[in-house]
């Protein structure tokens, strides 16, 4: 047991150094910019960032990566957290699967560049028709000797209109077949017949529906057996959902998955204290002096650090729904000025108590609803697969 | 600007995984679920107390200058779950934290003549620690207070000593627990002054805390077990041809108490050692972890006892059982609001640093 304070070494602190550095040329901080756990690091400063290996800087400097320890990566999850840059690359669960999966030509001309972060990958798994219940997939890839033609229709393709691959979930066979007739493909975006329409989400994030129209791709960019593709999606996947397995050390939440969504809520917090402390009650005192706005701060701050707590898998919809309840609370507590967007006549705190309202309960959503995370919890009990 | 990273490392030792293990197969030896019903009304048991004694358990976290085994909080709190888990009654948590401010009292100097030390430190005499004196003065409800024949309290900015020769009445209560009122005026009552001044506040407030954390853990503990019944019992229990365990209407409640227990058990722990280690540091995680232990665990039995259906509220359903002494445990210390009171001292301390901060802006 131990929760003290890491005595960064010289060379750590060089290394924090030389990252403020790096921001500060290349990034401004856009503070009514709360989403960021959403949204994808803008690419001038990815590009800075995979030259010097930090996109993945857990991989060996030979496999793209700078070879830095936990402090190094905690050194960078908390800047981007204090600078305000989206830090969604999401490749980090592609590269097991391609290297355990993927044809000798996709390891030697793009799983580098995956590595490195300078090339990106979006992930094609939902259908208007299925979400969570991904083996009833039906866009259909039909082999055509040494190609592939592939037809269909994916949601939720998040980063799909700035990503340079995605990670399709195919039918290869009759779709009664469930999970046995799966292929995963990485499809280059800038294939003929591919396209990312926007559909804007609360909160003003991105997200994408994406078209396959006879999208004609060679057999090199399929990964793994044909019809094996549940046990190639199953890989990431596992990543995504046990991304919180207990780490030792600085690991802010034991590696919980809703780490990011506990930050965001930090700057919740922050912005209700901050608008707290603007306002002034009929009798000239603060609002920070008022005892129902203490109390419902004392709350939110109570969940903050109830999410830090939770670990692994289970911090995920802790996380989220705490953040979507504290985010309505807050609202209600800062109304009505806490409601107006930034840069309006009266409004505090970069508009973010406004704009988290609305991002907020995606993070319920995205990456797996609650439910699934319940069900997955409930696994891990004993209990039987649901009825 | 630099950094701060801290570690967040939850593991235990080896002698805490024994410490653990000792505690655990004790308790389920010697308080079993009749254990705890026979002892009911009063929620004392005097053989268990006995073995408690005997086998060493009140002085583990009582530090060696004052005859102690030098142990910490941290040990105690995990000593707290395992007595949540089968409800034990007897007054473990309060009489220890009581002897570690008395401990703490006596490191500064002060002179204890109106307290038999060596029976205290054996447990033959009984002490408990009044949580509601922080904020109210006269008669209050005292935690173990009706087995407890000294109390130590915080009035007019003194540390205060409360003796009885006899037992103070219980006030009966849901969850059955030795709770009984004490007042320095009540006239079987004798009261000696310890300490006053800054000194005097500073350690009550610690020991206030570390009272808020203990009780905290053996809420857990008492969450923790009736997370297990629950989840048995939709395991065993069918409805529609299937257990009842399939239906994501019981299971995802049952994940749901599940990290209750797991968020409610890692803060207590946390507060523990760094409350122990770190003591000016987030002062205001003890009351958190009392004020989160208390609302997970009312909701989380609650829950638990819903789960099954009208079994569970019958009185002879060992989960009504848990759900009973939540209440009483949970709330004697003044309940939630006192806690949120408390933290709001850490709303002040962030609005300084927002203040000294330009990361956020308003534009009025």
């Amino acid at each position: 047991m131990d929760f003290s304070q890491v005595e960064l070494t010289s060379d750590q602190l060089v290394f924090e150094k030389e990252i403020r550095e790096l921001i500060s040329e290349n990034w401004t901080p856009n503070l009514s910019h709360i989403a960021v756990d959403h949204d994808r690091m803008p690419k001038p400063v990815r590009m800075e960032m995979a030259k010097r290996g930090w996109i993945h800087p857990d991989l060996a400097p030979d496999a793209g990566g700078a070879g830095l320890g936990e402090i190094e990566l905690e050194v960078i999850t908390n800047l981007f957290d204090e600078y305000y840059i989206p830090a969604n690359v999401s490749s980090s669960l592609l590269i097991p699967t391609l290297e355990k999966f993927g044809s000798q030509w996709l390891k030697e001309n793009v799983l580098p560049g995956i590595r490195t972060g300078e090339l990106t990958t979006c992930l094609g798994y939902s259908e208007p028709d299925n979400g969570s219940d991904m083996a009833a997939a039906t866009t259909r890839a039909v082999q055509d000797g040494d190609t592939w033609v592939i037809n269909g229709q994916k949601m939720w393709t998040t980063w799909g209109n700035e990503s340079d691959y995605v990670f399709l979930l195919t039918r290869t066979g009759a779709v009664e077949e469930k999970h046995r007739t799966l292929t995963m493909f990485l499809v280059p975006m800038n294939t003929p017949g591919v396209d990312a329409t926007p559909v804007w989400i609360l909160g003003g994030g991105r997200t994408n529906v994406t078209f396959y129209s006879d999208v004609t791709i060679s057999d090199n960019y399929r990964i793994g057996p044909v019809n094996d593709g549940w046990s190639v999606m199953s890989e990431p996947l596992a990543t995504e959902h046990g991304a919180g397995v207990v780490t030792e050390g600085v690991a802010p939440v034991n590696g919980s998955m809703g780490a990011g969504f506990s930050r965001v809520l930090q700057k919740l917090v922050d912005g209700a204290i901050q608008w707290a402390a603007s306002r002034t009650m009929a009798d000239g005192r603060s609002r920070l002096e008022d005892p129902l706005v203490r109390a419902a701060l004392a709350e939110a701050m109570l969940d903050l650090e109830m999410c830090w707590n939770a670990e692994g898998e289970l911090g995920k919809p802790m996380s989220a729904e705490a953040l979507a309840k504290q985010a309505d609370k807050l609202a209600d507590m800062a109304a009505p000025e806490g409601l107006l967007d930034f840069g309006v006549d009266g409004s505090i705190a970069a508009g973010i108590i406004a704009s988290e309202r609305q991002h907020a309960p995606g993070t319920a959503v995205y990456g797996g609803t609650t439910e699934i995370y319940r069900n997955n919890l409930a696994r891990r009990l004993g209990l039987p697969r649901p009825y | 600007m630099t950094l701060v990273l801290r570690r967040n490392d939850y593991t235990l030792t080896d002698e805490q995984d024994q410490l653990v293990d000792m505690l655990r197969s004790l308790f389920s030896e010697q308080s079993a679920i009749e254990v705890v019903r026979a002892a009911e009304p009063l929620g004392f048991d005097q053989n268990l107390w006995a073995t408690v004694q005997n086998n060493g358990l009140l002085t583990i976290s009582v530090p060696e200058s004052a005859g102690g085994d030098g142990g910490g909080l941290v040990e105690l709190a995990l000593a707290g779950i395992e007595v949540g888990r089968t409800a034990a009654p007897v007054p473990l948590i309060d009489h220890v934290v009581t002897m570690r401010l008395l401990a703490a009292l006596k490191g500064a100097g002060v002179a204890l003549d109106a307290l038999d030390w060596d029976a205290a430190l054996s447990g033959d005499l009984i002490v408990s620690m009044a949580p509601i004196s922080t904020w109210e003065l006269g008669a209050q409800l005292v935690p173990s207070g009706a087995v407890a024949k000294a109390v130590v309290a915080f009035k007019d900015g003194s540390i205060i000593l409360m003796t009885r020769e006899t037992n103070a009445p219980q006030a009966q209560n849901e969850g059955c627990a030795p709770v009984a009122w004490w007042s320095p005026s009540d006239a079987d009552v004798r009261t000696a002054t310890l300490l006053d001044g800054d000194l005097a506040a500073g350690i009550w407030e610690l020991a206030h805390r570390e009272w808020r954390i203990a009780t905290a853990a053996s809420i857990v503990g008492l969450m923790a077990i009736s997370s297990e019944i629950a989840r048995s019992y939709a395991l065993d229990r069918k409805a529609f041809g299937v257990t009842i365990a399939k239906f994501q209407a019981i299971s995802h409640q049952l994940a749901d108490i599940h990290m209750d227990v797991v968020t409610a058990r890692n803060m207590t722990i946390k507060a523990a050692w760094l409350t122990e280690n770190e003591p000016a540091f987030r002062p205001e995680l003890a009351a958190m972890s009392m004020a989160h232990a208390t609302r997970a665990a009312l909701r989380s039995t609650a829950k638990a006892v819903h789960i099954h259906g009208g079994m569970g509220i019958t009185n002879e359903a060992d989960i009504s059982l848990f759900y009973r002494k939540v209440s009483s445990w949970a709330l004697v210390g003044g309940g939630i609001r006192r806690d949120l009171d408390d933290i709001g001292n850490a709303i002040d301390r962030r609005a300084q640093e927002l203040a000294a901060s330009a990361l956020i802006s308003s534009n009025r």
